[in-house]
């Protein structure tokens, strides 16, 4: 027989050099981060990837939001790929690295998109907003929390705010009023849990980061805004002890079971389940996020199976000061366009569209409970009176406190990436009493300090004197 | 007549040939390997390499990343989370190797005495592998589920996968029940190959079924063990997406193993590169545990 064909050798050596080869071209182009988009002609096909899920809701954005765009602007074409909402943010920024993806991207929060501004992954747009005048058009608190060294990196979503919902019918029924203090929400959810009600129905097993709604929740109203705002700008450290008793009074709900009945339950009961019991009344509250309106109203009504009804409150105010009728706030998410994109003004023209054209913002914000709550600046009077009046109450309550000043901050706008996901991480460690609130403070303090030297912060929203 | 004699091939042009048909025999392998290594290359090796790199440095996951030498190793031999995480992934393996290992065995070898309906049987082991990890996930965390799970029509409301206490195992347990009928399909397929003479031989010399099961059975599937064993131990280091359905490692990290751990590291804490390098310490162990299988094949393990 002659000898062999290929020799040993020389095979695993040519395919190591191929696989260096191969290996290191997408490696350096991972490293180099440079732009390799372009502007494109205004016109053709813009991708977008969003996270809207439900087939009512994808119709909605199909037919209301991307329909109307393209009626508006024929020689633009809009595809629209639908992911769930965890998934998203990976597939982006994994996308992104790769120097592909969608060409409008729907990015993460405030935070987070810094670390995707600096990779220069985003296109700046601060051309865009000149040209369009965008300043005059959103307000000026969300540009500015996307804005980093001089560079507007990507559009404000959603106005994100937390509040209370709870079963209207059920109050009703057994006389309770809406708590505006502490000590008028303790004995409210002890009287509930004395009749084995659940006061407050909340879960993570859907959403992990849950718990920094409720974080979100104790530091606005027990520590208050003013001492997160000293906290967030390095003039406080999160060990002091406002916010470390803000943190013992979540977890003594938590122990007290008036958190969804148990810390364990919490962990394994899904959010579905909890809604469900929220509609029936054996659960009484959720504190929950403005979005939930688009989901609460499933639980309720004929379809559910209950006549009840459901309504929404502010959050009592949990100390002496801080002022009933607080609201934290912050942006969920936002729109930013690819730098790799190929077609850079088209995709601009249809950010343009969708925040400029404040009559068609506003029908999408009375039409769609809470989901296209985009921070433009409008009167209470311009909202549709079509809007669903606990949906309309949301915009005309977030208006007032902006322009008093009676504003908080949420996590996942105003944390750095590494410490917020520390909020809700650590705090399970705290209820499974694997870590005390000051450890779990002077953790966070840690983590703050390392990022926020390391310029990962957004600018803050200001307090007003 | 007069013949002409026919030159013979000179050595030269023997030569040529010879090589000529090396070279055409070398070309044809290689058109058949390429597309393969390609692959390969572009989705093994490439990414291996990368991760390699990435160990090295403080990548977030986006953008530049600054070589960082031994830090993310260092860091790694530190971490509570990663010696928690190794630990549960310790426990995760020996149940994972014993339960459906054994269930599997007794699965094939009730299968084996059923004469009538054994394919039914065998559909019915077979479909908790062949549903979608997700539906399975999905269907066993509502059943799980304090206030409308099984538990709860038993009377017994505990928080299966709420509980640190219970978490790591109540997932492993819906992973060993997915996992044991395909186990015991496979395991069922080896003992139709072990020669029924044996077990004949067997009876006459007095053996029960339990003996016929150790000595004859249990020997003659041995080949099919041992590969099951090593990809046991393999696929239990990989352990991800249960978990990540149905706990995301939680709560508290009580359910994290180091697949999970290295998910929120990338994509949730900005560590690609701390992820990275925890991903090239499984690289090691994975390895080490091949080592070891080759070794003990070399001395004859498995005849």
């Amino acid at each position: 027989m002659t000898g062999s064909t290929i020799d040993r050798r020389h095979l695993l050596a040519s395919v190591g050099l191929a696989g260096l080869g191969v290996a290191a071209a997408p490696l350096l182009a991972a490293c180099g981060g440079s732009s390799s988009g372009t502007k494109g002609t205004g016109t053709g096909t813009v991708n977008l990837w969003i996270d809207i899920t439900g087939d009512a809701n994808q119709k909605y954005w199909d037919d209301s939001v991307v329909g109307a765009f393209e009626k508006a602007n024929p020689k633009i074409t809009m595809k629209t790929s639908y992911y769930k909402g965890s998934d998203l943010r990976t597939q982006v920024q994994t996308a992104l690295q790769a120097r592909s993806g969608p060409d409008i991207v729907r990015g993460p929060s405030a935070t987070q998109t810094i670390a995707w501004s600096k990779a220069n992954v985003l296109a700046d747009l601060t051309p865009y907003s000149k040209q369009w005048n965008w300043n005059s058009k959103l307000s000026d608190w969300a540009l500015k929390a996307f804005t980093f060294n001089g560079k507007l990196a990507a559009l404000p979503m959603r106005v994100d705010t937390m509040m209370i919902y709870y079963n209207k019918t059920l109050f009703a029924s057994k006389g309770w009023k809406q708590p505006t203090n502490r000590s008028e929400l303790e004995a409210l959810a002890t009287e509930a849990a004395g009749m084995g009600i659940t006061p407050f129905g909340s879960s993570n097993v859907d959403w992990a980061a849950a718990a920094e709604w409720l974080m979100t929740v104790f530091w606005n109203h027990f520590s208050g805004p003013d001492a997160l705002y000293q906290a967030l700008t390095g003039k406080i450290k999160f060990t002091d002890s406002v916010f470390v008793d803000a943190v013992a009074l979540l977890k003594s709900y938590f122990d007290k079971g008036w958190f969804s009945g148990s810390v364990q339950k919490y962990f394994s009961v899904p959010s579905a389940e909890i809604g469900a019991n929220f509609g029936k009344g054996t659960v009484a509250m959720i504190p929950q996020g403005e979005w939930y309106m688009s989901n609460v109203g499933q639980f309720f009504g004929a379809k559910a199976g209950n006549n009840n009804a459901w309504d929404w409150m502010p959050v009592p105010s949990l100390s002496s000061d801080v002022k009933y009728g607080t609201y934290a706030l912050g942006i969920g998410g936002s729109f930013a366009i690819n730098s790799a994109s190929k077609n850079q003004d088209a995709a601009a023209a249809f950010l343009n569209w969708y925040y400029g054209d404040r009559t068609a913002a506003l029908k999408r914000m009375a039409d769609v409970p809470a989901t296209y709550n985009i921070p433009i600046n409008f009167k209470d009077s311009e909202i549709p009176s079509s809007a669903d009046p606990r949906a309309a109450r949301v915009l005309t309550e977030l208006n007032k406190a902006v322009d008093s000043g009676n504003y908080g901050y949420v996590t996942w706008t105003w944390w750095p990436p590494k410490s917020d996901t520390f909020v809700y991480q650590g705090f399970e460690k705290v209820l499974t009493n694997a870590m005390t609130p000051a450890q779990y403070c002077q953790q966070l303090a840690d983590l703050f300090k390392q990022e926020s030297s390391s310029g990962n912060l957004p600018q803050m929203m200001p307090r007003k004197s | 007549m007069t013949t002409v004699p026919v030159p013979a091939p000179s050595r030269t042009s023997v030569a040529r040939g010879r090589a000529r048909m090396r070279l055409r025999r070398g070309l044809m392998a290689w058109a058949f390997l390429v597309p393969l290594l390609v692959l390969n290359v572009l989705v093994v090796l490439g990414p291996s390499i990368a991760t390699v790199y990435y160990s090295f440095t403080d990548w977030s996951g986006i953008g530049p990343a600054n070589f960082i030498g031994l830090d993310n190793y260092v860091n790694a031999v530190k971490d509570p989370a990663v010696r928690d995480a190794l630990l549960h992934n310790a426990i995760w393996f020996v149940l994972f190797l014993s339960v459906p290992m054994a269930l599997g065995l007794l699965g094939a070898y009730l299968l084996s005495q059923v004469k009538r309906f054994a394919m039914v049987f065998r559909v019915l082991y077979f479909i908790p592998y062949v549903t979608a990890s997700v539906v399975n996930a999905a269907l066993w965390k509502m059943l799980l589920s304090p206030d409308s799970g099984i538990g709860h029509y038993l009377g017994t409301h505990h928080a299966w996968l709420g509980d640190t206490a219970t978490s790591l195992y109540s997932v492993n347990f819906v992973v060993d029940w997915h996992w044991w009928g395909f186990l015991a399909v496979i395991f069922f397929a080896a003992m139709q190959s072990v020669d029924p003479q044996l077990y004949d031989a067997a009876k006459v010399d007095g053996a029960n079924k339990w003996q016929q099961f150790k000595s004859v059975t249990l020997p003659g599937i041995r080949p099919t063990t041992i590969f099951i064993f090593l990809m046991t131990i393999i696929w239990s280091l990989k352990a991800f997406d249960y978990i990540y359905i149905m706990t995301h490692g939680g709560p508290a990290g009580s359910s994290e193993v180091i697949s999970t751990l290295m998910y929120s590291q990338a994509f949730n804490n900005y560590s690609a590169g701390y992820a990275a390098a925890l991903g090239m310490s499984m690289t090691v162990i994975i390895g080490i545990v091949l080592a070891v299988y080759s070794f003990l094949r070399k001395k004859g393990w498995e005849e």
